[in-house]
């Protein structure tokens, strides 16, 4: 177990907060990226500089403040494309959330392109930020939704997928990297897509910081992600999308910033990528995801992967051999995340006993409620892995699961 | 082992997060409410029969949830079987105020209760809705 030991020691001291004692005693032990990552020294350093030399508005003023700003916020574009291999920057859109941008394309899309009785298709273990935004479009508009399955590995049923397609489907939506399982989504649902020219979104909240993104060879049209996740700050979000799609669709919320000329009778639009991003924009939030992938480059993301692969491994196996533990999902394509439940014990259980610990877990539904009804469990726990993480780390981890095993079957 | 820990666990709670008492419907009843955490999905049915003196003739709950969830709905339907609804409405807010670690002085609960138990509940403040989720299906059902 020492192989990746070197990777962490060199980097464990990056996140201040790692540092920190829990309860005033214990080492914090953070097994809750896939909630939200955190930040490393630089971005926190580079968002605290903005504020205190560069800030001002964007491409508003034409000040020295104006164009720093300006300068920052184009260039943490630039990297979001490089991290995609997006072909362009027209396609990089600066969203709020990841959520936000499924809500922009759920409206927008189906404005251009849709009408009642045009069909959808999901999964059954889509998180609820890529559900609620096509309820709605269903709820208001009469749009049909289709569910793929999924099989007991945690992935897709990819004949069953294949089968929901007819000639009403218009776009369909998967998670990439799911936030419960950990499996990655099987290719073969996106060379569907291509081969029966449906449009398909990916939801790249769990994949961004823990596989290599090329949105180009993916062969998605859309994919979002947000910057928490991706130890950038949180308030910003990414929506990718092709030139073709992003031209043709209409803009998403009116405002500053999105215009091209503006009289009383009406209104023309700005080009892609400002087209979309009516109203100040979350600046310093996106310099600081820019910096955010400066961080996991300088690393390397083959680095990261190893590493993360390495951790999820070793934990899955070590909680395989445990008599008490149920694991959700096979050991199939899984990433950085392990859903779990120890028998007879709530995992708000596990995630209190734990906290004393130092240790932090996330317990409940993962906004995930149809796919716990569909296992049959009402939460699970759940373990997920960042760039910080050892096998030190898992090591104690299970040491304290045995013991809250102990306490609550006494 | 952890103060905090067999603080928010004592002996009562897991006996009661593991064997409720109460499980079930109230048949005949004239009160009811649902109780939901949607951060955790935990959730109950509380049903009650009121009589024409305004006492709690009898109470029952169904549902799934934590140990603290359970545990909490089965000390209270305990402790308000048999209670004036204005007797049973102060120690709603006597509860509120014991597991949200308020200052507040309690008027009706003192620590020979068993509900005192819960007390710890207010070293874990992520956990005060999992003890409070069926008292609010209570307050719930008594407004409806």
């Amino acid at each position: 177990m020492d192989n990746s030991k070197t990777l962490n020691l060199n980097v464990r001291k990056d996140f201040p907060i790692l540092s920190k004692k829990i309860l005033e005693k214990k080492d914090l032990i953070y097994f809750d990226t896939a909630a939200s990552a955190q930040k490393p020294n630089t971005v926190i350093d580079e968002t605290n500089d903005f504020y205190k030399n560069h800030y001002s508005n964007v491409s508003r003023g034409v000040h020295t403040l104006s164009v720093e700003s300006t300068f920052r916020y184009e260039d943490a574009r630039k990297k979001v494309q490089k991290f995609l291999n997006a072909r362009s920057e027209n396609e990089i859109i600066f969203t709020k959330s990841a959520t936000e941008g499924i809500n922009l394309v759920a409206q927008s899309f189906y404005e251009k392109f849709m009408q009642k009785g045009d069909e959808v298709i999901l999964s059954l273990i889509e998180h609820h930020s890529n559900l609620i935004p096509w309820f709605f479009l269903r709820d208001k508009y009469g749009v049909v939704l289709k569910f793929a399955n999924i099989q007991s590995s945690g992935e897709i049923d990819i004949d069953h997928f294949n089968s929901l397609f007819t000639n009403k489907t218009k776009i369909v939506s998967l998670t990439h990297l799911s936030n419960v399982f950990g499996t990655e989504l099987n290719e073969k649902a996106i060379s569907i897509c291509k081969d029966k020219n449906v449009p398909i979104l990916l939801d790249g909240c769990q994949s961004a910081a823990h596989l290599k993104i090329d949105v180009q060879k993916l062969g998605c049209d859309f994919f979002v992600f947000s910057g928490h996740k991706t130890y950038g700050p949180a308030g910003i979000g990414v929506l990718y999308g092709t030139e073709n799609l992003l031209s043709e669709m209409p803009p998403y919320q009116g405002g500053g910033g999105m215009i091209g000329d503006v009289s009383l009778e009406g209104a023309s639009y700005a080009e892609l990528p400002a087209k979309y991003e009516a109203g100040t924009p979350p600046l310093v939030e996106a310099h600081g995801l820019g910096i955010a992938i400066d961080y996991m480059n300088k690393i390397g993301l083959d680095n990261i992967i190893e590493h993360e692969n390495e951790i999820t491994k070793y934990a899955f196996n070590k909680l395989d051999e445990i008599d008490f533990i149920e694991i959700h999902g096979g050991d199939n394509k899984r990433n950085s995340i392990i859903s779990f439940n120890i028998k007879n014990v709530h995992s708000h259980e596990v995630s209190s006993f734990l906290d004393v610990e130092g240790i932090a877990i996330r317990a409940g539904h993962h906004c995930c409620q149809p796919l716990m009804k569909h296992l049959g469990v009402n939460s699970t726990a759940r373990l997920s892995f960042g760039v910080y993480n050892s096998l030190e780390e898992v090591d104690k981890f299970v040491i304290a699961l045995h013991k809250c095993k102990e306490f609550f079957n006494k | 082992m952890n103060d905090l820990i067999n603080d928010l666990y004592q002996e009562i709670i897991l006996d009661h997060g593991r064997e409720p008492r109460n499980f079930g419907e109230c048949e005949p009843h004239n009160k009811s409410a649902d109780g939901h955490n949607p951060l955790c999905g935990d959730s109950l049915k509380l049903t009650f029969l009121l009589n024409d003196q305004n006492i709690i003739e009898d109470i029952k709950f169904t549902g799934e949830g934590c140990a603290i969830s359970l545990a909490s709905a089965s000390l209270m339907t305990e402790k308000l079987k048999g209670k004036k609804i204005e007797v049973a409405e102060e120690i709603f807010k006597d509860f509120t105020n014991l597991v949200s670690g308020s200052d507040e002085d309690l008027k009706v609960l003192n620590e020979e209760d068993s509900l005192y138990a819960l007390k710890g509940v207010g070293g874990f403040p992520m956990r005060v809705k999992c003890a409070t989720m069926a008292w609010h299906a209570f307050n719930q059902a008594l407004k409806d």
